[in-house]
C-alpha cells in the first residue's frame, strides 16, 4: 500500500474579489430588498404619511376660522400684503423729489393696561417700526410704492413694493444724530438717498415701479406693527395683540418738481381700528397679525416741523397660522415607521446573528455602518420624496376647498422655492430620522430601546414645545433633532417682518435649513458613536 | 404524584413565581425601571425649572411637576414590550408555553408581575417629581401670590393627580404588553405604541382641525385622555374628565390585552 501523495490544500475557484465599497452597498441593498416586510413597510410608511397629510388638509377647517380668510390687500406682485399706515401727502405730477430731515423716531405701546397675571413677552420697541418718506401710486392699500425710512433697530432702509428691502445708514435716529432722507422720481425709477448732514448724500438704492402713473401721492409716513404678546404654557396657549405706534419728527421738508397741491393732508391708509384674526387657543381667543394696526394715526404741524404718528405696517402679509405646515404633521405617521425600519436594519442582524457574517465578509466595520446608512437613507429619501410630492398638491387643493384663501395662503409649486423645500425637506427629514435610528440600533443593539429612544428624541420635543412657555419651547426646537421640522413650514418668512414665532402655531425659531443642519449634526454624532462602539465591541 | 407532572398544569401562583424570576433576573429590567424613574424625575424637574411665575403664573403646578411622565412612559412601554417580545425573539416563549400550557394564565401572570414593578417604579418617579416641584417652584415665583398656585403635596387634587399618574404608567405597561403579545415583534410593537401615544396630541394641537374632530381625538387618544388625570386646574375646560380619561386608557389597555390573549391562544408560538 502506497502512501498517499501530498494533499493540495483547497483553493476556491473564485477570483479573489476586492472589497470595494460598491460591493458593500450592493450587499446592504440586497439585505433590504429581500426582506419582504421591510419593502412593504417603507411603501406603507410613505403611503400612510401622504394619506395622513391629505386627511389633515381635508379636516383643516377654514370656513369657521376667520384667520383662513383674512382681509388683506394684494400687492403689485399679486402677493398678500399689509398696507396700513398714516400718510401725510400731496400729489406729485411727473418727476420730482422730496427731501426731509428726521430728528426723532419713538415707538410706544398703545394699550398699556394689561392683565397682571399673564405672560408678557412684548419687546418695548418694535424693531421694524418705521417713519420716513414715500412715493406711492395713490392711497389704495396694496398699490405700488417706494419709501425710504428710519427704523429703531435696522437703520435706514429703502423699501419698495412690499417685498424689497435694502439697507442704508445703520444706527438709531435722535435729535443729536438726525437722518436726512431723499426720494427722487425719474420716470418709473425712484431713487433713495440718505445723509447724516444734508450735504453729503449716499445712494441707498433704486426701485423700478413699472406702470407708475403720472401723478403719485408723496409725503411723510409712520407705521409700527403690532407686537404679539405671547401667552403660552401649560395653562393656555394664546397670543394677544398689543398695538404700537411710531412717531416720527420731520423738518426741513423740501420739494422739487411739480407739486400742484392741495397742501399737506393726513390720511389713514388701510383700515383703522385693527383687524382681529383668529389665533390658536381657547375658544373665543383672538390675536392680531403683526401688520394689523390699532388706533388711527395723526399729524401735528408747528412751523416747519411735522410730527407724524401711525401704527400698522407696509410689508408682506405673514399669516400667524400655517395650515400647510401643520398639515404636513401627517408625516409623523410615516416617520415612526421609518424610525422602526432604520433601527431594525441593524438590530435584526444582531438578533439573528447575521452581524457576525456581515463583519466576517467585511472586516472594516465602520464602512459597513456607512454603507447601511447610505442604503437606508437613500431608500427612505426616495419613498419620502414620492410621498411628499403626491401629498403637496393634493393637500393644497384640499386646503383651498376647505376655505383657506389663496391670497393669504399661496399655492406653492412642486418644483420651485417653497414647495420644493417642503417636499425635499420632508424626504430629508425622514432619511435623517432613519439613519439616526440606525445609529441608535448599532449602539443599543435592541430594537425596542433604539426605536423608543429615537422617537422620543425627535417627536417628544414637538409635544413639549406646545406646552412649555415660549422661551424654553424655542430652545427645545433649536437644540433637538425636532429642529429639522422647520423645513415643513408652509408660510414664507421675510426678514423685514417680525414674525411672532409661537411654537404652538407650528413656527420654528431657526431658519429651515439651519434647523435641518441641527438634525444632521445629531445624525453625524450618532453615527460617530455607533462606528466607535462597533469597532471596539465584540459583535 | 410529582407536582410538576400534574395534568392540569401550573397554577397562577406558580406562573407568577416563574414570571417574577424571569423579570428579576434579566439585567435590562432593573436598568429600564431606573430609566423610568430618572427620565420622569429629570424631565419633571427641568420643566419646573424653566417655568417662571411673573411670566406664566397661571400654570397648573401639579401637572407641571408631573411633566416627566410624558418621557417616562416611553421607557415603561419598552419594558412592557420586552416582557413578551424578547421571549419571541429568543424562542423562550415555546418553553414558557410548554411549562404553562394555559396560555391566558401565562399572559395574566406576566401582566400582574409587570404591573407590580411598574407601580413601584411609577410611585417613586411620581413622588420624587412632586418633591422636586415642591422645592423648585416656590423659587420660580409660584408662591400663591399673583394668581399663581403653590404646589401643595397634601391637597386632594394633587394626590389624585399623583395616584392617577402611577396608574397611568401601569395602564401604559398593560397596553404595551397586550399590543406586543398581539404583534410579537418588539420593533413593530414599540413603534405602534409610541405612535398611538405621541401622534394624537400633536394632531389635536394643530389648531386648524375642525373643533369637533379635535375634541373627539382628544377624548379617544390614549395619552390625551389618560393624562387628564394630571389636571388640577380649569377642569371644566378639559376635553374629558380626569377619571373618565383614565377609563379611556384602561379601555385601550383592556382591548389590547384581549387582542393579545386571543392571538396567543389562536396562533402557534
Amino acid at each position: 500500500m502506497t502512501a498517499t501523495g501530498t494533499t493540495t490544500p483547497y483553493r476556491s475557484g473564485l477570483q479573489p474579489g476586492r472589497d470595494s465599497f460598491a460591493q458593500l452597498l450592493h450587499a446592504e441593498w440586497t439585505k433590504f430588498r429581500t426582506v419582504r416586510g421591510w419593502v412593504v413597510a417603507i411603501i406603507a410608511a410613505a403611503a400612510l404619511a401622504a394619506l395622513a397629510t391629505v386627511a389633515l388638509a381635508a379636516a383643516a377647517d377654514g370656513t369657521h376660522n376667520p384667520g383662513a380668510h383674512p382681509t388683506v390687500a394684494i400687492g403689485p406682485g399679486g402677493e398678500a400684503v399689509t398696507d396700513n399706515f398714516y400718510l401725510v401727502h400731496q400729489p406729485l405730477t411727473g418727476n420730482g423729489s422730496i427731501t426731509v430731515r428726521l430728528t426723532g423716531l419713538t415707538d410706544t405701546e398703545q394699550q398699556p393696561g394689561r392683565q397682571p397675571n399673564r405672560t408678557i413677552n412684548v419687546p418695548t420697541v418694535q424693531p421694524w417700526a418705521k417713519a420716513g418718506i414715500i412715493i406711492k401710486d395713490g392711497t389704495r392699500p396694496g398699490s405700488a410704492y417706494a419709501a425710504i425710512m428710519a427704523t429703531p433697530s435696522h437703520g435706514v432702509r429703502l423699501q419698495y413694493n412690499y417685498t424689497h428691502d435694502a439697507a442704508g445708514v445703520p444706527g438709531a435716529v435722535s435729535a443729536a444724530s438726525p437722518r436726512w432722507l431723499r426720494l427722487t422720481r425719474s420716470g418709473d425709477t425712484i431713487t433713495g438717498y440718505d445723509s447724516a448732514d444734508g450735504t453729503h448724500w449716499t445712494k441707498v438704492g433704486a426701485a423700478t415701479l413699472t406702470g407708475l402713473p403720472e401723478t403719485t401721492q408723496a409725503g411723510l409716513f409712520a407705521a409700527s406693527p403690532a407686537a404679539l404678546m405671547s401667552i403660552q404654557g401649560f395653562a393656555s396657549n394664546n397670543g394677544a395683540p398689543v398695538s404700537t405706534q411710531a412717531t416720527g419728527a420731520f423738518d426741513h421738508v423740501s420739494l422739487r418738481g411739480d407739486w400742484p397741491g392741495p397742501a399737506w393732508r393726513g390720511d389713514q391708509v388701510g383700515s383703522a381700528g385693527g383687524t382681529k384674526s383668529h389665533c390658536n387657543g381657547p375658544p373665543g381667543s383672538t390675536c392680531i397679525s403683526p401688520g394689523d394696526q390699532g388706533e388711527p394715526g395723526a399729524v401735528t404741524k408747528s412751523g416747519g416741523t411735522f410730527t407724524v404718528a401711525g401704527s400698522g405696517d407696509i410689508a408682506p402679509y405673514v399669516p400667524i397660522t400655517d395650515p400647510l405646515g401643520l398639515t404636513f404633521k401627517g408625516t409623523l405617521v410615516g416617520l415612526i415607521a421609518v424610525i422602526a425600519l432604520g433601527g431594525l436594519f441593524i438590530t435584526a442582524e444582531y438578533r439573528r446573528g447575521l452581524i457576525r457574517t456581515t463583519l466576517t465578509a467585511s472586516p472594516r466595520r465602520g464602512r459597513v455602518l456607512v454603507a447601511k446608512a447610505i442604503v437606508i437613507g437613500a431608500v427612505t429619501f426616495t419613498a419620502g420624496l414620492i410621498g411628499a410630492a403626491v401629498a403637496l398638491p393634493t393637500a393644497e387643493q384640499k386646503l383651498r376647498s376647505g376655505g383657506w384663501v389663496a391670497s393669504a395662503y399661496p399655492v406653492w409649486s412642486l418644483f420651485s422655492g417653497h414647495g420644493l423645500q417642503i417636499v425635499v425637506g420632508t424626504a430629508g427629514l425622514l432619511a435623517a430620522a432613519a439613519v439616526l435610528a440606525l445609529a441608535a440600533g448599532a449602539v443599543l443593539r435592541r430594537s425596542a430601546g433604539a426605536i423608543a429612544a429615537v422617537v422620543v428624541l425627535i417627536i417628544l420635543p414637538l409635544i413639549l414645545a406646545t406646552v412649555l412657555p415660549m422661551a424654553p419651547a424655542q430652545w427645545l426646537l433649536r437644540l433637538t433633532p425636532a429642529a429639522g421640522f422647520g423645513l415643513q413650514q408652509g408660510t414664507a418668512q421675510y426678514a423685514q417682518v417680525t414674525h411672532a414665532c409661537l411654537p404652538y402655531n407650528g413656527c420654528y425659531p431657526l431658519a429651515p435649513w439651519n434647523g435641518f443642519a441641527v438634525m444632521c449634526a445629531w445624525v453625524v454624532a450618532g453615527l460617530g458613536v455607533a462606528i466607535y462602539l462597533l469597532r471596539r465591541r465584540d459583535a | 404524584m410529582n407536582r410538576a407532572l400534574r395534568a392540569e398544569g401550573a397554577s397562577l401562583r406558580e406562573a407568577l413565581h416563574a414570571e417574577w424570576t424571569k423579570l428579576r433576573t434579566v439585567p435590562s429590567t432593573g436598568w429600564l425601571l431606573l430609566t423610568v424613574i430618572a427620565l420622569t424625575v429629570g424631565a419633571s424637574a427641568l420643566a419646573a425649572e424653566v417655568v417662571k411665575c411673573p411670566a406664566s403664573c397661571g400654570e397648573d403646578t401639579t401637572k407641571l411637576s408631573l411633566t416627566g411622565i410624558l418621557l417616562g412612559q416611553a421607557a415603561v412601554a419598552v419594558l412592557a414590550v420586552l416582557v413578551i417580545s424578547s421571549e419571541y425573539s429568543s424562542g423562550m416563549i415555546r418553553i414558557t408555553l410548554t411549562a404553562l400550557p394555559r396560555r391566558s394564565t401565562a399572559l395574566a401572570a406576566k401582566a400582574i408581575v409587570l404591573t407590580g414593578v411598574v407601580l413601584a417604579a411609577g410611585a417613586m418617579a411620581t413622588a420624587w417629581s412632586l418633591v422636586a416641584g415642591r422645592y423648585i417652584l416656590p423659587g420660580n415665583g409660584f408662591t400663591g401670590k399673583l394668581g399663581s398656585e403653590a404646589l401643595s403635596l397634601g391637597a386632594g387634587p394633587t394626590l389624585r393627580a399623583a395616584a392617577g399618574s402611577v396608574l397611568y404608567l401601569a395602564l401604559i405597561a398593560l397596553f404595551s404588553l397586550g399590543l406586543a403579545t398581539a404583534l410579537r415583534d418588539s420593533g413593530a410593537s414599540i413603534a405602534v405604541m409610541l405612535g398611538l401615544l405621541y401622534i394624537v396630541p400633536l394632531l389635536t394641537d394643530l389648531g386648524t382641525l375642525d373643533p369637533r374632530w379635535e375634541h373627539r381625538l382628544q377624548e379617544w387618544g390614549p395619552m390625551t385622555a389618560g393624562l387628564a388625570i394630571q389636571a388640577t386646574r380649569n377642569l371644566k375646560t378639559l376635553p374629558i374628565g380626569p377619571w373618565p380619561g383614565l377609563g379611556v386608557l384602561a379601555a385601550w389597555a383592556a382591548a389590547a390585552l384581549l387582542a393579545g390573549a386571543l392571538v396567543l391562544r389562536l396562533r402557534d408560538a
